[in-house]
């Protein structure tokens, strides 16, 4: 049982990108039924740490404070989770906060997440239109696909599949390292998509790349750590599947 | 001045919601160069919260539907304050719209042959909403993002805030902004603005908005000379969380009441009983035993014979009935109505019918809303009011200035109806980035940018960091939150509404005795004391907009003028700056043609 009257909470700082990284504790009043998040805005109000010294708040990202919206992935008490769906009273005290360790810091728990985006360049996980055809009435989807795809669909690019990955390193040069499960999931996504499909064949290749799903070290801790439940692990089997297919084809064709 | 980090380009998007990212697509569509501002990261805007749905008149799910009766229902829902060539562009566009985002990868529930699902609505006469599970807006965000990422010529300028806009002979010349994690400034110049920074949610203590609604662009388009119509109208939803703080303003959804839900006050009375209005007399139980056999029916599946329960009245009567009950003294220990759904079904009832209600308050709160009543109070959901402009292609009255979503004022009139805000920010935020194109194109040379202008923001941006330790920003903010809520919530009296302005005066005074700490590197203390001044300037448009409409409609309730007032359905209620002057007139609004009367009229 922790102490009921207080909230600890040490913090793992840094002051910049090539800023060496410290330690401060926080304690605050407890309350019944704080989160993460709403601990550290009650500290933010008025920084002290339990030194008694006053400093500037530590840094965090977050935005709908309702698991939406991705920001506030942190690793809390050794495991990566969001801010905003750990509840203190469920954490052993101290509850120490480290930022994302796979992500370069930007500052405190702000984490620049950038190589995502990057991943999704790479494979094209997005349906190309010039916007000059009529779209007509829309396609027709079966409710069967609309429902696999939704799973694919959760995603909220939070990065909690990428911190536990063993395959992804902090100091992967950029473009070169392996891609991740969240941006495999989002290509298979696309290429479920009706006018995606006809775009299929460009995402396998990059898959098939360097860094594509053959990086994939099959450890499966991306599918226990996504916080939506998203399929992780079906999706780089069918991404596999699909990319052995159009190897083979490829062979034939060429 | 110190070297100060300069871009310029055609465009500058201020803002990454459905609205923001819509227009900048649209603007580099047309060739021109485009830059987004957010204060977030991309893909983490307030659209993302969005549940509901889209509103467009596709006609998948019920053929009947089409955009008159879509036009015909937004105007009811504004109470034919809205402007009509909005509202009627709104209901044409939306379904291509809608079609459009599909085609760029969105993912939206389908009917068993496989078209487009839509589900039904509070005030739309048909199926309309366009949605994926409760996660329409996530998916609209995602889609928009991957657009702006694969598009080239977007530069995104993340976590960086617009602290003020630049003018030059009266055009827009740009935006002076700073980034929020290393404190510099940022001069971004630009031939047209598109503002699309959503509402001011964060002016009231219970609110369901992101920590970013904090009235920027309302206030920036106001500094720079702007006029903002309808700040009146404020929509509350009647159900938010108020305890425990980790989901306060978290909405509580229609549907609790709907499979049951009661409201009690902290004597354990039914209070709604004793709200219905004289006019829904015959549609309501008035007794517990009528309501519950109501709800025995619906829960069974069975036509229900008895009249409905008064929870289910329409929000506004909920929303001004809570407030009553606890400003009465009869409030929950945290200043609220218990919603009380444990007591009137099982745990596994609730959760399958709720799930993700449970789930949601589980996770984020450790609140089991099949064990404990919840604590709800009308939490702020919407701002009805915003920025005039040009309904084609959504000018300002200040050139080069554009405005798109919650922040433009005029599509929604006196009320918004659900699943139309998304559509809102599609067809807006589209119609915005041509109309900042084009304006842009037409322009010859770049504006100029005063250095002097410059270095005097960049000094008043400063300068708390100057008065040291005099005052906490948190709890100048704290204070109008408190204030807001109490004088200018839902039930609005004169009294309440000249004590605002007073309070607003004192809170003014305050703020500029603000002192920061640290520097200026991620100093949220620092952006909660530049916010302020924005917060402050909304709080008083509201306030001012408020006294000045003597009547009730909509989303706008006067005590001592309970009922509408046709002269007021014929004028807006316009705030514009005069020097350093907050004005209030009354405007005519531009009448409804025949052919869209008829419609109105039901003649379809």
């Amino acid at each position: 049982m922790p102490d009921r009257r207080t909230i600890e909470i040490r913090v793992k700082r840094q002051d910049g990108p090539d800023r060496a990284p410290y330690w401060q504790s926080f304690a605050i009043a407890w309350r019944p039924q704080h989160n993460v998040l709403s601990a550290l805005m009650e500290i933010r109000t008025n920084p002290m740490t339990t030194d008694g010294e006053r400093v500037s708040a530590p840094a965090w990202d977050a935005s709908c404070l309702e698991e939406v919206c991705g920001s506030c992935a942190m690793v809390v008490n050794g495991r990566v989770r969001m801010g905003c769906t750990a509840l203190v009273d469920r954490l052993d005290q101290p509850i120490v906060l480290e930022p994302l360790t796979k992500f370069p810091v930007v500052r405190d728990l702000v984490v620049d997440r950038s190589r995502m985006f990057e991943a999704l360049k790479n494979l094209r996980a997005w349906i190309p239109l010039d916007g000059t055809y009529d779209l007509g009435p829309g396609p027709r989807l079966s409710p069967e696909v609309q429902q696999f795809r939704y799973a694919l669909d959760r995603c909220i690019t939070c990065g909690c599949c990428l911190e536990v990955c063993p395959q992804i390193h902090r100091d992967d040069p950029p473009g070169t390292g392996f891609v991740g499960a969240a941006a495999i999931a989002q290509a298979l996504l696309m290429n479920l998509h009706p006018t995606g499909q006809l775009n299929a064949d460009e995402r396998l290749d990059a898959l098939m790349g360097p860094g594509g799903v053959a990086s994939c070290g099959n450890a499966q801790n991306c599918v226990e750590a996504c916080p939506k439940d998203i399929p992780l692990t079906h999706a780089i089997g069918e991404i596999g599947r699909q990319t052995t297919i159009k190897w083979i084809k490829d062979i034939f064709v060429r | 001045m110190d070297h100060l980090e300069t871009k310029t380009y055609d465009v500058l998007v201020v803002g990454a919601g459905g609205a923001g990212l819509r227009a900048a697509i649209e603007a580099v569509d047309q060739g021109v160069s485009v830059a987004v501002v957010c204060k977030s990261l991309l893909g983490k805007a307030h659209t993302v919260m969005a549940e509901g749905g889209v509103a467009a008149a596709l006609a998948t799910t019920d053929s009947r539907d089409g955009w008159r009766v879509h036009f015909r229902d937004t105007m009811r829902g504004g109470k034919l304050l809205n402007d009509w060539r909005m509202a009627q562009l709104l209901a044409q566009e939306a379904p291509a719209r809608v079609r459009e985002l599909e085609a760029w990868g969105a993912l939206f529930d389908r009917t068993p042959d496989g078209r487009i699902l839509q589900r039904n609505f509070g005030g739309h006469q048909y199926p309309r909403l366009a949605h994926v599970g409760d996660r329409t807006g996530l998916e609209m965000i995602r889609t928009l993002q991957d657009r702006t990422v694969q598009a080239q010529r977007i530069d995104v300028f993340m976590e960086c805030t617009v602290a003020r806009l630049l003018t030059d002979d009266g055009r827009i010349s740009g935006a002076l902004t700073y980034r929020r994690e290393s404190g510099r400034f940022l001069l971004l110049r630009a031939k047209a603005v598109v503002l699309a920074t959503g509402g001011i949610g964060r002016a009231y203590k219970i609110n369901s908005n992101s920590w970013e609604y904090t009235g920027d662009g309302h206030a920036l388009a106001y500094d720079a000379g702007a006029d903002l119509i309808g700040m009146e109208f404020v929509q509350f939803h009647p159900t938010g969380m108020v305890w425990p703080l980790s989901v306060r303003g978290i909405l509580v959804t229609e549907g609790v009441r709907g499979e049951g839900g009661v409201l009690k006050n902290s004597r354990g009375e039914r209070f709604m009983f004793r709200y219905i209005p004289e006019m829904f007399r015959g549609d309501f139980a008035d007794t517990e035993e009528e309501a519950d056999r109501w709800v025995a029916d619906v829960i069974a599946g069975r036509k229900a014979e008895a009249r409905r329960p008064p929870e289910l009245l329409t929000r506004d009567v909920v929303a001004r009935a809570i407030a009553q009950e606890v400003r009465e003294g009869r409030g929950s220990p945290h200043g609220g109505a218990f919603l009380d759904i444990a007591s009137r079904r099982k745990a596994e009832d609730i959760r399958k019918k709720l799930p993700s209600m449970y789930q949601q308050f589980f996770e984020l709160a450790d609140v089991d809303i099949t064990r404990e009543p919840m604590e709800v109070f009308p939490t702020t959901h919407y701002m009805m009011g915003g920025v005039k402009v040009d309904p084609e292609s959504q000018a300002a009255t200040v050139p080069g200035l554009f405005a798109a979503g919650e922040v433009a004022g005029g599509l929604h009139g006196a009320n918004r109806l659900g699943g139309n805000s998304l559509s809102d920010l599609l067809v807006f935020g589209r119609r915005a980035g041509a109309g900042a194109a084009t304006y842009a194109r037409a322009q010859s040379g770049e504006p100029g940018v005063e250095t002097r202008q410059v270095d005097a923001i960049t000094a008043e941006l400063l300068a708390p960091f100057e008065r040291k330790g005099s005052e906490s920003p948190y709890a100048v903010q704290d204070a109008l939150q408190d204030m807001m809520g109490t004088c200018v919530g839902i039930a609005r009296t004169a009294d309440d509404l000249q004590n605002a302005l007073a309070a607003l005066g004192e809170l003014r005074a305050r703020a500029g005795r603000v002192g920061v700490d640290g520097n200026r590197q991620y100093n949220p203390g620092w952006h909660t004391t530049l916010d302020l001044r924005n917060l402050l300037t909304v709080s008083e448009a509201v306030t001012r907009a408020a006294l000045a409409r003597r009547e009730s409609r909509g989303a706008h309730t006067r005590v001592e003028h309970p009922d509408s007032d046709k002269r007021f359905g014929t004028v807006n209620v316009v705030v514009r700056r005069q020097g350093d002057a907050m004005t209030v007139v009354e405007e005519p609004i531009v009448p409804v043609p025949g052919e869209l009367r008829d419609i109105l009229e039901g003649k379809d």
